[in-house]
């Protein structure tokens, strides 16, 4: 008798649009952004910040590449499953990554209301200026990849840490 | 109300403003793209984008009126073209994500206005604006400042 079981899974969904040939000068500019962001900001809390913000977002393509870029680089399996919860697992985080976190809600969900002086003045005291800035472009570039990512319906699974690096 | 920081690397703003350009040549329609920039906008609550880009929209010739329902524009009627319809449900679609996707209908419903390379450029410009939106709003720029041009 054997105990393995043949498990189907529902069929994997086709991208609605390739963007980034259709709008490549567009997609450049992105690509640059993401570059221009992410220098100088703490690589981890860069992982993390991308992490969370594409869970607010629901991107499943940004959630791959990003959790598989996390752990490739030393991430724990623990905060990066912590992360949807983050409120309720602060000991697994740092303040400043905390606060990064709770500046990158605030910033993914503006629908709500602005970003709060409490979250702003959070971050502030944990990113000198620079830092803060680039944070806060950071969390902007992931939102715009998460916007791109689910409107063109971008499959999920097969990222491999690195691909995009020239 | 003063900005928050001035702070803003010089290289972000000129890729996400070579984004901006790429996004809008694409698209071509300089009402449409000042109509999906308005109404992204006021879905974020950017005050600076909502002034700078009411201004736009009227210099490029958009109606008061248009101005004036923009933010109800599902309840109008003879207002807005159907493509502009189209582009406006999928602008809402897009910014907000958190409610869950972005759906078939309001996906095909563009699809059916636009060509491929031109809703690719449309989407390219709700993300575009959206940017501008989280950067605004988090650096609490006041309207009327100019941080652009």
């Amino acid at each position: 008798m054997t105990t393995t079981e043949t498990r189907t899974y529902a069929p994997e969904h086709t991208p609605r649009l390739p963007l980034a040939q259709l709008a490549p000068e567009f997609y450049r500019a992105m690509v640059r952004l993401e570059a221009a962001a992410a220098k100088g900001l703490d690589p981890v809390v860069y992982e993390l910040v991308k992490i969370r913000a594409s869970q607010i977002n629901h991107c499943a393509f940004c959630l791959d590449m990003h959790t598989k870029d996390a752990l490739a680089s030393g991430e724990s399996v623990e905060r990066i499953v912590q992360l949807s919860a983050w409120e309720e697992s602060e000991h697994f985080y740092t303040e400043k990554e905390l606060a990064a976190l709770a500046l990158t809600e605030a910033i993914t969900v503006l629908t709500d209301g602005f970003v709060p002086d409490e979250v702003y003045e959070r971050a502030a005291a944990h990113f000198d200026e620079a830092e803060l800035a680039q944070l806060i472009a950071v969390i902007t570039t992931i939102n715009a990849w998460n916007r791109i990512g689910v409107s063109t319906r971008m499959v999920p699974g097969h990222y491999t840490p690195g691909m995009y690096k020239n | 109300m003063p900005a928050r920081t001035d702070r803003l690397s010089a290289d972000v703003y000129h890729a996400l403003a070579a984004a901006s350009a790429a996004a809008k040549e694409g698209l071509g329609d300089p009402v449409l793209v000042e109509l999906v920039m308005l109404r992204a906008s006021q879905i974020n609550r950017c005050a600076f984008c909502v002034d700078m880009h009411l201004t736009l929209a009227r210099k490029n010739g958009v109606s008061e009126r248009s101005l004036d329902l923009l933010q109800v524009w599902e309840e109008t009627d003879g207002v807005f073209t159907a493509p502009e319809r189209a582009a406006l449900a999928l602008t809402e679609a897009v910014t907000v994500l958190t409610d869950g996707f972005v759906p078939d209908e309001v996906y095909e419903r563009a699809a059916a206005h636009f060509d491929a390379p031109a809703l690719a450029h449309l989407l390219a410009l709700i993300t575009v604006i959206n940017s501008w939106n989280r950067i605004m709003v988090s650096r609490r720029t006041p309207p009327g400042e100019l941080v652009w041009q």
